[in-house]
């Protein structure tokens, strides 16, 4: 044991032994033994092993460590040697190549522009400061099961909050119904007289901006909207009206309303595109009451609220605690106001913080009146990109194992010469990753090209981050994953080859892995087929929102805005309008069945039946008497509202909806009331949609009222352009400091519906790109096999096979292929499909012609693809590949 | 190109080769001396890759000895001076030795000592 241990130690020895050149080894380990026991003779043997150690450390130079170990990293010759004959493997088969680097970069182009979006979505309210101590509260109602979630509050419900739960630090509200005024204007300078219009005001409390502390240009954030009456503009608009000025203390006129200016408290940064809120006018809410006991009333509910919490503070506990105000504050002013089941509903309702960040993309179920983002998309894009880059490093695989066969020679001989299985993985994987390199920079370029069309497909402004950090470590990084992910089968399974067996000519056809291409052939396929299939039913679903019949005729119907402007001239205008023979109707109301026009909300009870019974909750729509015929709605039973019928302004025309929910068997002259008038209920109208084709079709009723900001012109004209030029002419005369401005029913109806369509633009296009990549896959991958097969081909043609014979047996496998894949999808699609279709309560049915025309496209598709390289082979002469036998 | 320029580290090597001799200079003995010499210890990794290079410069040759009972049967790689390795030395030496004459204070003690000694 003792003798054992005076010997330098083992795993130094063996260490040494493997990094040291063979040609240094006597010497090297002759010295440091007799370095060892001299060292032994004055100090201990701890010493002597640890100083043994700290030579063999110090072997560890470039001179000495042997230069085919695999401790070298990176052996310049050999992998120069790699790279070149990548690049001539490369050129030899030009169409492999590009298949092969073209689908890839397809791919990751497809992918970065979904990376791009993704980021956009995610990166939503992320530049406000504290942002995780800023909450929007949220009115829960539990209607029977059914989640009610809302984000309106009355208007001293934030007072409320503030003074109860010291927790809160701030709260803000903003208003931003058309109905109080915010919404779009009619603005101009008060030293000028020329309006232009606007969008994007909105009433809000100095609080709010601080709780966002929006970045100011001009001014002050803690006094920008202190003081009744100013405004607060975005530095684009103060380009616009004050270039080159501090507009501070400067005054707008809006909506011509001369004796009560707004005051010019601040100019802001424009809100950036990725703040959930666009406006560009704050207007403050400083002593405005929009009436008299407005401010303190609780029975209507219509300011968004947000709150910032004390640091600490936990949201959760807070949102139980705030019940107290329903107690405290709603529910004493809803029994007072008779309502019976008002402390059966308080039970019901609970408040909720949602984090600002929150806001973009989880608020599916929440009525804001915003337009978000949704999370499901988020993740449904990312799953498309994530398949479409799968099936790009798919035809990397099949074609590399196809084309094994060719260089199985190639293996063999390496190996006989000496090269280690190893280095031929090194050998191939290099060579994947010089492809993979290649279609990155192909596919970045490629994506910074399609960016713009992509922005118009998404609805976004994104740009591409040339001069991000990160585009280059990612983009290698990427590189290597996608390499060596792609490269990783096919470079294990071409250097597992027999020398012996390759050079013998037995593994010919490279036929044996068939089963792992054909079972990503029909990946590809399947996921072809699905994308197909979303794309038709997202489309029939369009088609259907679009020409179903929702009511009204929206087709020739001219909206004219800001007529409110008009002032008395109304009728006159009306009249004037009148007079133009493309003109049919005429009728000035702001309630119109599409979005971006007056809402409102009121419970409805039979006459005398407020306190025993529940409300119908619905609207009431001010309108004029030509209303009904402008819209070309239908009179069910009853009556149009008639000029002549003084008793008329009390009277309304319920729709089918508010009918059948008040249970009229015969609802001409039945009485309702709105707890405040009585109406005579004179006629029924046809249920039609006002709201999206995602809801229900809800009570409503019209009546007779002045709402002047939206004429509404219904016409019959072939010649729109000329049309236009005569309204233009009448409006002139009537509103000469104002240009006229005009969208058309049917246009805004249909924009209603813009992110249905958004979605179905990007499906598709993502689904061709998968077609196209899948394609792509295929043609490289049956050219392979039929010039495989050439021989087989050729011996058939000269027994007498008709080129029908050799097509059929061509193409057979592969369409089996296809069929299988369209197997798979139809479940997939199927559930994917329903899933999206229960967003609408109106949708078309999924058909079982969708899926037989998706699978008959991708046949024809995979047929197209195969069937030009088929008869290629057909029409070759025999002899040309017989020959050489 | 190989490097022919003489550091002072390859230097002192050179010299303890020149010092050593026909049996004694292989690495493990140089690395010995060069610690006696200096009083500073050495890797016998660090000499044996100097002199390597010396090697690779045209400093020295090298022949494996003879095997002998010690190190367990293990020959060693003897180093010799060359004629160019000697030739480097003295220009290095020449090249200091003119730097000291125009040394103030010493230039004249070695004029001195010149004169009284040729």
């Amino acid at each position: 044991m003792r003798e054992q241990e005076t010997i330098p130690p083992k795993l130094a020895q063996r260490f040494l032994y493997w990094f040291l050149r063979d040609d240094l080894a006597e010497e090297v380990q002759g010295d440091l033994e007799e370095q060892f026991y001299t060292r032994l003779e004055d100090s201990s043997l701890q010493k002597a092993r640890l100083n043994y150690w700290y030579q063999v450390i110090q072997y560890l130079r470039p001179f000495a460590i042997q230069k085919t170990n695999y401790f070298t990293l990176i052996h310049y010759a050999m992998f120069r040697n790699y790279l070149k004959i990548s690049w001539r493997n490369l050129s030899k088969q030009k169409m492999y190549s590009s298949v092969k680097i073209g689908s890839t970069a397809l791919g990751i182009a497809a992918c970065l522009l979904i990376t791009l979006f993704i980021q956009d979505e995610l990166s939503y309210d992320a530049h406000i400061p504290d942002r995780d101590r800023i909450y929007r509260v949220i009115w829960v109602f539990n209607n029977e099961g059914d989640l009610e979630q809302d984000v309106f509050f009355q208007a001293p419900f934030a007072k409320a909050i503030l003074d109860d739960y010291p927790e809160i630090e701030k709260v803000g509200r903003y208003n931003a119904g058309e109905l109080f005024g915010a919404g779009s204007k009619e603005v101009r300078r008060a030293d000028d007289t020329q309006n232009t219009h606007e969008k994007g005001f909105v009433y809000v409390d100095q609080s709010l901006i601080e709780i966002f502390q929006i970045p100011m240009v001009y001014g002050e954030l803690s006094q920008a909207l202190a003081q009744p009456n100013t405004i607060v503009i975005s530095e684009s608009k103060a380009e616009k009206y004050f270039p080159n000025e501090n507009p501070v203390g400067k005054s707008l006129v809006l909506d011509n309303n001369v004796e009560n200016p707004f005051t010019i408290g601040g100019v802001m940064e424009d809100f950036p595109p990725n703040f959930h809120l666009h406006y560009d006018f704050l207007m403050t809410m400083t002593e405005r009451e929009f009436w008299p006991g407005e401010q303190t009333f609780w029975r209507a509910s219509n300011y968004p609220t947000y709150v910032k919490l004390s640091s600490g503070a936990d949201p959760i506990q807070l949102s139980e605690k705030m019940k107290g105000i329903i107690d405290n504050y709603i529910l004493p002013v809803m029994l007072e106001a008779g309502i019976t089941d008002a402390a059966d509903n308080a039970k019901h309702t609970r408040f909720e913080l949602q984090p600002i960040s929150d806001i973009h993309l989880y608020s599916q179920d929440i009525f804001d009146d915003l337009s978000h983002g949704d999370i499901r998309f988020v993740w449904l894009f990312g799953t498309i990109a994530g398949f479409i880059l799968l099936i790009a490093c798919i035809n990397f695989i099949n074609l590399s194992t196809a084309k094994s066969a060719n260089r199985a020679k190639e293996v063999g001989l390496r190996k006989v010469v000496g090269s280690h299985r190893m280095s031929l993985i090194q050998q191939f994987l290099t060579e994947s990753i010089l492809y993979s390199f290649l279609a990155f920079v192909l596919g970045i370029f490629l994506a910074s090209f399609l960016l713009p069309y992509f922005n118009i497909l998404a609805a976004k402004s994104l740009v591409f981050p040339w001069t991000a950090w990160w585009l280059v470590p990612v983009t290698l990084l990427g590189t290597l994953v996608v390499g060596l992910l792609s490269g990783l089968y096919p470079s294990f399974y071409l250097s597992s080859f027999q020398p012996i067996e390759v050079l013998k000519g037995k593994l010919r056809r490279g036929s044996k892995s068939s089963y792992l291409r054909s079972s990503l052939v029909v990946f590809q396929f399947a996921t072809s087929i699905v994308l197909i299939i979303g794309t038709i039913i997202i489309y029939r679903q369009m088609d259907f929102i679009l020409n179903t019949k929702i009511g009204f005729e929206k087709e020739q119907v001219l909206l004219l805005k800001g007529t409110n402007t008009l002032g008395d001239k109304i009728p006159t205008f009306k009249d004037a309008l009148l007079q133009l023979s493309e003109v049919k109707h005429v009728s000035v109301s702001d309630y119109l069945p599409i979005s971006g026009t007056k809402t409102n909300g009121n419970g409805f009870w039979k006459e005398g039946k407020v306190q025993e019974d529940k409300p119908i909750y619905g609207q009431i729509w001010r309108v004029d008497h030509d209303y009904i015929k402008t819209m070309g709605m239908q009179i069910v039973e009853g009556r149009d509202f008639k000029n002549t019928i003084a008793s008329d302004s009390q009277a309304v025309i319920i729709n089918q909806k508010m009918a059948k929910e008040f249970g009229f068997e015969n609802p001409l002259g039945e009485r309702i009331t709105n707890s405040g008038a009585i109406w005579n209920v004179i006629g029924v109208v046809e249920d039609f949609h006002f709201e999206s084709l995602k809801e229900d079709i809800r009570p409503l009723c019209l009546a007779i009222g002045n709402s002047p900001s939206i004429v509404s012109v219904k016409l019959s004209t072939s010649d729109m352009r000329g049309f236009i030029q005569s309204i233009t002419g009448v409006w002139d005369t009537f509103s000469p400091n104002q240009p006229i401005r005009y969208t058309f029913l049917d246009e805004d109806y249909a924009s209603m519906y813009a992110d249905v369509e958004r979605t179905g633009n990007i499906f598709s296009s993502f689904a061709l790109l998968a077609v196209i990549v899948a394609c792509m896959g295929l043609l490289a991958l049956s050219a392979f096999m039929i010039e495989q097969r050439s021989k087989e081909i050729s011996i058939h043609k000269v027994l007498g096979a008709s080129i029908k014979n050799i097509l059929v047996l061509l193409t057979k496998d592969f369409l089996g292929l296809v069929v299988l894949a369209f197997l798979f999808a139809i479940p997939i699609a199927w559930y994917a499909m329903d899933q999206w279709l229960q967003d609408f309560t109106y949708k078309i049915s999924i058909e079982w012609w969708v899926f037989a025309l998706a699978g008959c496209m991708a046949l024809l598709i995979a047929n197209l693809t195969i069937g030009y390289q088929a008869i290629k082979a057909a029409l070759v002469n025999p002899v040309k590949s017989l020959r050489s036998e | 190109m190989k490097e022919t320029k003489l550091g002072e580290f390859e230097e002192v090597i050179l010299l303890l080769v020149g010092i050593l001799g026909e049996d004694e200079a292989y690495a493990f003995k140089i690395a010995e001396e060069f610690k006696d010499q200096t009083g500073r210890s050495v890797s016998i990794g660090a000499v044996h890759s100097t002199l390597s290079r010396l090697e690779d410069k045209g400093f020295l040759t090298s022949d494996m000895g003879k095997a002998t009972a010690e190190r367990g049967g293990r020959r060693k790689r003897i180093y010799t001076i060359t004629a160019y390795g000697r030739r480097a030395l003295e220009v290095s030496r020449d090249f200091k030795v003119s730097l000291w004459r125009q040394f103030p204070q010493f230039g004249f003690e070695f004029g001195r000592l010149n004169l009284n000694d040729f």
